[in-house]
């Protein structure tokens, strides 16, 4: 049984090293070939996780084929917009300003319920707010709706709305995320006198669940026990 | 950071190549060495009507002792059930001295020296292994 435990860490660790090495896609984001691998990458390491007799390196090595051989179908693929088509496949217009494309619909093996299932999904739930859907490599549809039912953005208004900036977490759990603190160019004690003045009484990192900041100095504090609180504070320029 | 991606991929390249060396090399240096200490037996099975003398027995041991060494790194690379066979037929040997059964003796030779040849067929890279 301890070998068994010892081959299941061991392999642990190597399917999450493959993974890694693959990259960060979801499974729904994944093209065909990576679905592939990814289904037969599960199989493979099971097979010397349940079978003692099996070596260890009867797992291994098919793993480790299979993140060679996906590292040189993604380095064709884009080297080769050919052989990106055969891998992938390309994407197909199932919806287009007359109506849905039978031929397309066919040819993907779809049915309308499928059709009117990607498009609520994309929140249109009928087929004359859409002028064009595609059905992307991955599966996924993309959906361009007719003008009349496009949301309206700042440009339409023509308003002069500012750009946002992404918040930089500094403390995360009652913890300080060294990396970030230098991003927002703040110190650790910069961190401590917001928690001061946003926090009720006297608190430390360690009793702040979530602080972050942005380029503009718009701020967000919560404590573990209190609750969320936006702050502004002046930013050095 | 591209270059430790290539590296990475170059390392396992590297590797899963230095393990199909080593195991052509453990595997088939095991098993001639495994058929060698056979044909000595059977060449000694020659000169002897009977079994219970100190050559064969000595040979037999050897035979044992070499199985044991190599089949040691073999299980890191082969599945043990399918070498076991060998193991199983040697000891069988130790029995037919004992009993001092020449033709048992002489089938569980032909049998070690059957699984080793093939084995040593079905482990190697070929178009009949492959398809």
């Amino acid at each position: 049984m301890l070998t068994i435990i010892v081959r299941s860490i061991i392999i642990y660790l190597i399917v999450l090293l493959v993974f890694r090495l693959m990259g960060k896609r979801q499974l729904g984001q994944m093209q065909p070939f990576e679905l592939v691998l990814t289904l037969i990458i599960a199989d493979l390491a099971t097979i010397p996780m349940a079978e003692v007799s099996v070596p260890v390196l009867h797992g291994v090595v098919p793993l480790l084929t299979l993140v060679v051989l996906h590292f040189v179908l993604t380095l064709i693929s884009r080297s080769s917009h050919f052989f990106s088509k055969v891998i992938s496949g390309k994407p197909v217009i199932i919806v287009n300003p007359k109506g849905i494309d039978y031929q397309a619909m066919k040819k993907l093996n779809l049915s309308t319920d499928d059709i009117f299932e990607a498009l609520r999904e994309c929140g249109y739930f009928s087929i004359s707010q859409v002028q064009y859907a595609i059905m992307e490599t991955n599966g996924k549809v993309s959906v361009m709706p007719k003008a009349d039912f496009s949301p309206v953005t700042n440009a339409d208004l023509k308003t002069n709305a500012e750009d946002n900036y992404l918040p930089i977490i500094l403390v995360s759990d009652g913890k300080v995320i060294k990396d970030n603190i230098a991003l927002a160019g703040v110190s650790e004690q910069d961190i401590q006198n917001m928690i001061d003045e946003n926090g009720s009484g006297k608190q430390s990192i360690k009793d702040t669940l979530l602080l972050t900041l942005d380029k503009t100095g718009q701020g967000y504090f919560q404590s573990k026990k209190g609750e969320g609180k936006s702050f502004q504070i002046e930013v050095k320029k | 950071m591209k270059f430790f991606h290539y590296m990475n991929f170059i390392l396992i390249v590297i590797l899963l190549v230095g393990i199909c060396f080593a195991e052509d090399l453990v595997v088939s240096n095991s098993l001639r060495q495994v058929q060698t200490d056979c044909y000595e037996i059977e060449s000694l099975l020659d000169s002897y009507d009977h079994l219970k003398n100190m050559d064969i027995t000595l040979a037999v041991d050897n035979l044992e002792y070499d199985w044991t060494e190599n089949e040691e790194n073999m299980c890191f690379m082969v599945n043990h059930k399918n070498i076991q066979e060998i193991g199983v037929e040697i000891a069988k040997l130790k029995l037919y001295i004992a009993s001092d059964d020449v033709d048992g003796f002489k089938v569980s030779i032909e049998q070690i020296k059957f699984y080793c040849h093939s084995y040593l067929h079905f482990m190697g890279a070929n178009w009949h292994n492959v398809l």
